[in-house]
């Protein structure tokens, strides 16, 4: 089965579905989004600053005049796109330390483990907005600052899995048959964690999406102009009394992102974790 | 007290993570944090008389005992944008912070316990599936963005909430002892204070708590499920016990518990959310003294508030691990 008709299948209800949809739906924006917005998101107009939703701009102009909906549309790669590489690279390092950690056992796996339960303690928001503070604001920063502060999750999680499945009698076989060290972790040890994995990923995209777009908001991740949702935000806050569009509808598309990972990540822990307990 | 002893050596252990966390963000990932405390303008040989004076010709082992050296001694180095010393802007700004920190966390509270349990009770109806819904959006929703909707809504459209600021314009000159205006307007026999205080707190905390909230009352759900289904419950059943009785004596405190100690983790990332919140409701605190420091490029003093915000959260699940120990008689009873 591949993974597109897993979802589909873990997908119960209507509402679930939409949810899925909304997801590729949202993909494909980010990918597509400059294709499809209908005007350039960083074309000033000032004739046309703050005036409401029209049939030509259907979601409002800003206070520069930009048409909100294609800022929105070609935004969405610079929120999208930071929060996948944000679990990506996050899930590499995670998983490599804490592999690395259940193999090495002992007092090695003792201090990792300790180190990442404190560091995960730790208020993200918080410890990103040091290290963005630190590398100076950007939007990189912004990714990186996520990156340091989000590792131990996947650590932990990978270190726990791996540990269980090190105690199954099929790797005791494959100690006798004498299977390499890397051949034990890429085939008995990832394709058993998948399922954790994914649903980890599923319910932290939309975490990892709140605090990008919150950092940026800050003024540490993405700058001003850049059509990133969170810095659209801090741009249209000084107008939202006389101009609400300017803040709602970036907002909205946060928050329809983040709920619709969030739906897909509940119904996915909901097929998935009665497997897992039963292994 | 081995229990007590072993807690205490995990926060102490804790703490130096922490304050190596710290050390990196000032002293390694800046490239040459010489430059950085020189300001924008300084010319070459200020940046070396600085380097030399900060101690930066050393190697960085030695540099972590410098720095830990001075921040056991409180000395968190100077803002130069306050020109003060960091230390005193943080304890200036830490009251208001820890204010609304405690009435988000009270509303958050307030929520979560009843709606999660009530929601456990009777699992799997509508009842049920609506409270899991409300979690979801509550958990998808900006907390800046819902701060600025509130504000322009409720306290602006409506006029129901003040829009900004700790205080009204009347109260302006009311300075107390403490910093706390909750706790100095009581001490002082002031509760039109006290009220205007608390109607100026609501708005923020509310914004503040709700991703908190739904995260709470998912937590709190599944602690009460799994104790619903246990045998004293089955038990209490059979004697006919009422169904109030069941949940709030039988259930309540024996779900709580494994709830309790995400509320204390709450609280500290509470403290570093107010970065979100403050700003936007021009309320003094730590979380709009970082942004400002963040503008400013001020990179001791945003490491201060990580610091700062870093020991409340380790102080906040210190204490919670001890009250659960001391709530809890089998963990007492077992040494």
């Amino acid at each position: 089965m591949s993974l597109l008709e897993k979802f589909y299948f873990f997908a119960k209800s209507p509402f679930e579905k939409f949810a899925l949809g909304l997801v590729f739906f949202i993909i494909l924006v980010a990918i597509l989004g400059d294709v499809i917005a209908p005007y350039d998101p960083t074309q000033i107009d000032f004739r046309g600053k703050l005036q409401p939703p029209s049939m030509e701009h259907l979601l409002g102009q800003d206070g520069a005049g930009r048409d909100v909906l294609s800022r929105i549309l070609s935004g969405a790669k610079l929120t999208i796109f930071s929060t996948f590489s944000v679990i990506f690279v996050v899930l590499v390092i995670g998983c490599s330390i804490g592999i690395f950690s259940a193999f090495a056992g002992g007092w090695v796996d003792n201090i990792i483990m300790r180190i990442a339960d404190i560091w995960l303690g730790f208020p993200p928001l918080i410890l990103a907005l040091g290290f963005a503070a630190a590398l100076g604001a950007s939007l990189e920063a912004a990714i990186w600052a996520l990156i340091f502060s989000w590792w131990p999750n996947y650590a932990r999680l990978s270190r726990m899995i791996t540990m269980d499945i090190l105690s199954k009698p099929f790797i005791l076989g494959a100690q006798v048959l004498g299977v390499p060290l890397w051949r034990k972790i890429t085939f008995y040890v990832l394709p058993n964690a998948f399922d954790v994995l994914i649903i980890q990923i599923a319910l932290d995209v939309s975490a990892v999406m709140l605090s990008i777009s919150g950092l940026s908001f800050i003024g540490v991740g993405a700058q001003i102009p850049a059509p990133e949702w969170g810095s659209m935000i801090a741009d249209g806050r000084a107008y939202m009394s006389s101009a609400w569009w300017v803040v709602v509808f970036p907002g909205l598309a946060i928050f329809v992102s983040a709920l619709s990972f969030n739906i897909i990540g509940d119904a996915l822990r909901r097929e998935l974790d009665p497997l897992i307990r039963s292994s | 007290m081995n229990y007590f002893f072993q807690r205490f050596l995990f926060s102490i252990l804790s703490l130096f993570i922490l304050t190596l966390i710290t050390f990196l963000l000032s002293h390694v990932v800046p490239g040459d944090p010489a430059i950085v405390a020189a300001g924008p303008n300084a010319g070459a040989e200020k940046i070396e008389l600085l380097r030399i004076e900060m101690g930066l010709d050393k190697p960085l082992s030695q540099q972590f005992i410098i720095y830990t050296g001075k921040l056991l001694q409180g000395d968190l180095g100077n803002s130069w944008f306050t020109h003060q010393p960091i230390l005193d802007d943080l304890l200036r700004e830490l009251p208001p912070s820890l204010e609304l920190v405690f009435i988000a966390m009270t509303i958050n509270l307030l929520i979560s316990l009843p709606l999660g349990l009530c929601s456990a009770r009777y699992s799997d109806t509508i009842f049920d599936s609506s409270v899991r819904l409300l979690a979801m959006v509550g958990a998808g929703l900006p907390i800046f963005w819902t701060a600025l909707i509130l504000q322009n809504t409720v306290a602006a459209e409506w006029q129901a909430l003040p829009i900004a600021g700790r205080l009204s314009f009347e109260y302006r000159s009311f300075d107390g002892y403490t910093g706390f205006y909750l706790i100095d307007s009581l001490l002082l026999g002031r509760p039109d204070i006290f009220w205007d205080t608390l109607r100026h707190l609501f708005l923020p905390a509310f914004s503040l708590c709700l991703l908190f909230t739904a995260v709470g009352l998912r937590i709190t759900r599944t602690a009460m499920i799994s104790e619903f289904q246990k045998d004293y419950v089955l038990l209490a059943r059979t004697k006919a016990a009422s169904e109030l009785r069941i949940m709030f004596k039988h259930v309540f405190p024996n779900g709580a518990p494994a709830s309790l100690t995400v509320f204390g983790m709450q609280f500290g990332w509470m403290l570093g959310a107010t970065v979100l919140v403050e700003e936007i409701y021009g309320r003094p605190g730590i979380g709009r003294y970082a942004v400002k420091a963040v503008t400013q490029s001020d990179i001791h003093a945003v490491v201060a508030v990580v610091l700062v915000v870093g020991v409340v959260f380790l102080l906040a699940n210190l204490i919670v691990d001890l009250l659960l120990y001391i709530l809890n008689p089998r963990g007492r009873f077992k040494e």
